[in-house]
């Protein structure tokens, strides 16, 4: 019985857990278990271009807000679409919009990119609150089902689905090979012959429309949608810490990140909700983790250290790194 | 040695010089799960002092009320409105011995949830409130978003809701069975108010611009206005909708550029204030200003200190209303001892809240049944809230059961009211004035 | 006319508000590479900071500046160190650690903020603020005028020890590359902490200008946060003048959109034309990488 066995047994025991969660949790945990497994699969979609790729998006919530929206107004009274009808539109409108504009958005580079996205971001945030059909700022209501059962395992689904399509796509292919070579250097990328451009555009895509599922998910959970809770910077910020504090580039990473901000939150959140210190503690919590754990949470595994070893044999460590602003030129 | 060798060394020594150890890593986790518990201890400290709770520490069955607000986020400064008034009702009812259900006494219990300004941590919360810890009922969220989120879930579980603050008609035209408000939606107030001003303003106006931010309540309050503008016969100047971020020097230049007697403006309190702010700075001064129920914020006043002369709000309720009851006695008594209580002088949006608590206590006074309650002793109580009629120090409270406003209470009628000296002061209609009102606005340079 | 001519003042008033906010950000990403998350908290809190003098001391909030100044930039020297050790880390991408280090001062900002002090909208009243100059039909508020006088000479005095002062020499020499500037006897770690102090300081005074045009709430700093951003990156990063030119059209743009398109429609358009912009110049207005 080796290593690997035990592994592949401990992952099936884990999955048969989850899967039996609904029936023997109370409907307040398997609700925070939905939202565990909604944003780790957010952090996961958002690590493909981020971690990966090594482009920062600071627009996701864009998509995630696509996503809603496409649910919200096509289960709407006018469309009358089901679940299923809205959820396919929501993911092919985000991935047609994240073609449209990943290709000129994905020129720039780091910090560039960055705001790029944010500002289309808000930009999707302000037609969200301007168009009559979106409901404008009062929002949107969806026909509610308060299915809990069915929503954690619509959110489970979506999470393995997920992670199962980034570890075949990003971990055992060589389009997850072409990404990390971007990532770790663009520019020797080009010379070894890879599209960068219609790789990074692939990843974009593949990005948003994980995201855009989420969103339709979401808003038939929440049953209520308006442009500040589907569309907010906040949303953004979320994912880019929860991969950040789980690590970057690596595939389970997001998983842990989303897990312990959320419990953590709603920890805080339920018992001393009624005072505000939990702020600060939240940023206390992330301010240690990047001054201590800075490759985030994963790295308290031993098996990550191999590559941490990969990395130092890298750049060599007392070179100065390219500053963003140096990049640019 | 050669210079390969030399590379190989060095490279070699650097991969591994700048890893941690196996240990050192441990150490670091463990320092990081040790320290959750010792900030745990800490905050669990700091709780003990900061929150004085009105739980009563009672023994026995106490009524338990779940309390859906926002305690941070944007709408932390309405949420916190909202606490106070349920408190306050809480620890005065408990003063008494509690609520009375046939002829036992039983104190209530609150239970709070913080919707941090955002539905879906709304919605997650009432699930706490109601499957965790198993609330009676709920007092309703600072928001109408948010009531909108966590109505749903109300019906779901057959728990009331009483919103002492739900103010969009959005809310109601969605016809919600367990939710019922205590304030009359915000489009059937704002035009009666326009109206009694109009009225009674000499020389009589004849134009108006209407601003509003772009945001639930707010915009539905111009609205109102602007509706009401138009079937006085005004002559509606401009008409703007900007987002409540905006900056609105460029947007005041061009309502002064169109010389308006009157100028409503539908937003919350920080709208409010930077739209006074705006229109001293550009030294635009229309013959009246108007806006909602912001004016009757003490923020408002107190951050304005003069320039707040003059300007027209209106409420539902004010401390000199004549109305009273068994619980708050006088609305200047309730005034006066929320103000002992609490260090400022509630708003109507305090004030329906602990009116909503009078709404439970007459219903569940009414049920029969002692705490805590099942799933059909909370449907029954549903139909009696529905069937309220009672006056309160608030005024009356009745909830309509069909139609636009469905389930909210629009029986009272608004006071048109005005800051003079810093203080809020009702000067319409006739039957409820305390003062003559100030009209046209005095300068800008000239107020003390 | 008159009211197209009033529309630009108000646009270009306010686009002085954006300077004044985006410049010490621009001077700290410039020379530290630093991408301050926190940078419309230390608006908020000055904007606090500077109330809560103003109330105890009673003196008007323009002579309190100075002291705000130095109050922060005390408190911006001290955090330089803990930023600079992140950024220089050996890990992977110690930038997006600083923005996720800087993400997480803010959330501590922010909930201390709401903590301390409640959720009540503050606002500070200056003299300036019933000053209106008044000629030709135009209107200009007498504290944005002064608001803009402070933008255009915090980016003069930037200019002027950037250039003229042995410290602005030791400055654009760590801005161009540390290393160097180390071998070059430069003591690297005391040049960014004291540029950081810089940073924290203008933009503390930033935060009670902002408190004494409009008002202040612990929530105000993301949105501030967000212009910030915006204005650099459209500058182009690190480019001191091209904060001027950047601030400058976002302010007439808001302006003119509010009054001539439509109000609802004012963020819209400014978000989109940010956007756009960045698509066309990547490299921002100033089509220079710094200063």
């Amino acid at each position: 019985m080796t290593w690997a066995h035990v592994r592949r047994g401990l992952a099936l025991a884990g999955l048969l857990v989850l899967l039996s969660l609904p029936f023997w949790v109370n409907a307040y945990i398997l609700r925070i278990a939905t939202g565990i497994f909604l944003w780790a699969g957010l952090a996961c979609a958002w690590n493909i271009v981020g971690g990966y790729a090594g482009y920062i998006s600071f627009g996701h919530s864009a998509f995630f807000g696509i996503g809603a929206y496409a649910a919200g107004i096509l289960m709407g009274e006018r469309f009358g679409l089901p679940f299923a009808g809205a959820l396919v539109v929501g993911v092919a409108a985000a991935g047609v919009i994240a073609a449209l504009i990943g290709w000129p958005t994905l020129r720039l580079r780091g910090a560039y990119f960055a705001i790029a996205t944010w500002a289309f971001a808000e930009m999707v945030l302000q037609l969200a609150n301007v168009l009559r059909i979106t409901g404008g700022t009062a929002g949107l209501t969806l026909p509610p089902l308060l299915d809990e059962r069915l929503f954690y395992f619509l959110m489970l689904g979506g999470a393995v689905l997920t992670y199962g399509l980034c570890f075949v796509l990003l971990e055992r292919s060589r389009f997850g090979y072409r990404l990390k070579a971007i990532r770790d250097n663009e520019i020797a990328a080009e010379t070894l012959g890879i599209d960068t451009t219609r790789v990074k555009l692939q990843a974009f895509v593949l990005s948003a429309a994980i995201t855009a599922a989420f969103g339709a998910i979401y808003a038939y959970w929440i049953t209520f949608i308006n442009p500040t809770s589907v569309l907010a910077g906040d949303i953004t910020d979320q994912m880019v810490v929860m991969a950040l504090l789980g690590g970057l580039g690596h595939l389970w990473g997001p998983a842990i990140g989303a897990a312990s901000m959320y419990l953590v939150n709603r920890l805080f959140w339920s018992l001393w909700g009624n005072t505000t210190a939990y702020i600060v503690v939240l940023g206390v919590v992330i301010a240690l983790v990047v001054l201590f754990l800075p490759d985030g949470l994963v790295s308290l595994w031993p098996r990550t250290r191999r590559l941490q070893v990969l990395r130092a044999l890298g750049p060599h460590p007392q070179q100065e790194r390219p500053t963003v602003a140096e990049e640019q030129r | 040695m050669k210079p390969e060798d030399m590379r190989r060394e060095t490279l070699h020594r650097d991969a591994f010089a700048g890893l941690s150890t196996r240990r050192q890593l441990i150490q670091r986790g463990l320092a990081l799960g040790l320290s959750i518990p010792v900030i745990n201890a800490a905050l669990a400290a700091c709780k003990g002092q900061a929150t004085p709770s009105a739980s009563s520490g009672a023994s026995g069955p106490t009524f338990k009320l779940g309390v859906v607000t926002s305690l941070s986020g944007d709408d932390v400064f309405g949420g916190n409105l909202t606490r106070r008034g349920y408190d306050f009702w809480a620890e005065t009812v408990n003063q008494r011995g509690g609520i009375e259900v046939g002829g036992t006494k039983y104190k209530v219990t609150m239970v709070y949830a913080d919707d941090q300004s955002k539905p879906a941590t709304g919605a997650d919360a009432a699930e706490r409130l109601i499957t965790q810890e198993k609330v009676d009922a709920i007092f309703g969220p600072y928001t109408s978003g948010v009531t909108l989120a966590v109505a749903p879930i109300c019906d779901k579980y057959k728990v009331p809701m009483l919103a002492g603050s739900a103010e969009s008609p959005n809310v109601w035209k969605a016809k919600p069975a367990y939710t019922f408000g205590i304030i009359p939606s915000v489009d059937l107030t704002a035009g009666k108010a326009l109206a009694v001003l109009v009225s009674q303003a000499n020389p009589k106006p004849t134009s108006a611009a209407i601003l509003g931010a772009d945001e639930p309540f707010s915009k539905e309050a111009a609205q109102g206005f602007l509706a009401q503008a138009q079937q006085l016969g005004l002559t509606i100047t401009k008409q703007e909708f900007v987002p409540p971020n905006a900056d609105l020097t460029p947007i005041v230049s061009s309502f002064a550029a169109t010389k308006p007697d009157i100028v409503a403006v539908g937003g919350h309190e920080e709208v409010l204030i930077n739209f006074i702010k705006a229109a001293k700075s550009l030294n635009f001064l229309p013959k009246a200003i108007i806006m909602h129920y912001g004016v009757t914020e003490p923020d408002f006043a107190r951050n304005l200190g003069p320039d707040a002369e003059g300007v027209f709000g209106l409420a539902v309720w004010t401390p000199d209303v004549s109305y009273r009851d068994d619980l708050f006695g006088s609305a200047k008594d309730y005034d006066t001892n929320s103000y002992n209580r609490w260090g400022s002088h509630p708003d109507y949006t305090e004030a329906a809240c602990s009116a909503s608590g009078e709404v439970f206590a007459a219903a569940v006074a009414k049920l029969g049944k002692k705490p805590p309650l099942s799933e059909s002793d909370r449907a029954k109580l549903r139909d009696l809230i529905e069937q309220t009629s009672i006056t309160t120090f608030y005024g009356p409270i009745a909830f309509e059961t069909s139609g636009d406003h469905y389930h909210d209470n629009t029986k009272p009628t608004p006071v048109l009211v005005q800051i003079q000296k810093g203080a809020v002061v009702a000067v319409g209609p006739a039957e409820a004035k305390k003062a003559e009102m100030i009209y046209p606005l005095p300068a800008w340079n000239a107020r003390s | 006319m008159t009211l197209f001519i009033q529309t630009i003042a108000n646009g270009l008033l306010l686009g002085g508000l954006y300077v004044a906010l985006a410049i010490g950000f621009a001077l700290a990403f410039g020379v530290l590479d630093v991408v301050d998350f926190a940078v419309g908290q230390w608006v908020m809190l000055g904007g606090f900071i500077g109330y809560f003098l103003w109330k105890w001391t009673g003196i008007d909030p323009f002579l309190l500046l100075p002291a705000v100044f130095v109050l922060f930039g005390g408190a911006g020297y001290l955090l330089a160190p803990l930023i600079m050790r992140v950024r220089t880390s050996r890990y992977a991408r110690p930038e997006l650690m600083v923005l996720a280090f800087t993400f997480g001062i803010a959330l501590i900002m922010r909930g201390g903020a709401l903590t301390a002090w409640g959720f009540n909208t503050r606002s500070i009243s200056t003299g300036l603020g019933g000053v209106t100059l008044q000629g030709g039909g135009i209107a200009l508020p007498g504290l944005r005028v002064a608001a803009f006088g402070f933008a255009l000479a915090a980016v003069g005095l930037f200019f002027l020890i950037l250039y003229r002062t042995r410290f602005g020499l030791a400055v654009r020499a760590v801005a161009q590359n540390k290393q160097s500037a180390r071998l070059m006897g430069i003591d690297v770690e005391r040049v960014s902490a004291l540029v950081y102090a810089l940073y924290a300081g203008l933009t503390g005074m930033v935060g009670v200008l902002m408190a004494a045009i409009y008002s202040v709430t612990p929530e105000v700093g993301v949105r501030y946060t967000l212009f910030a951003f915006f204005v650099v990156v459209l500058a182009g990063m690190g480019s001191i003048a091209g904060v001027l030119i950047a601030g400058f059209v976002l302010g007439v743009l808001e302006a003119l959109t509010a009054v001539y398109v439509s109000g609802t429609l004012t963020f819209l358009v400014v978000f989109a034309v940010l956007y756009l912009s960045l698509i066309l110049f990547p490299q921002g207005l100033a089509r220079r990488g710094r200063s």
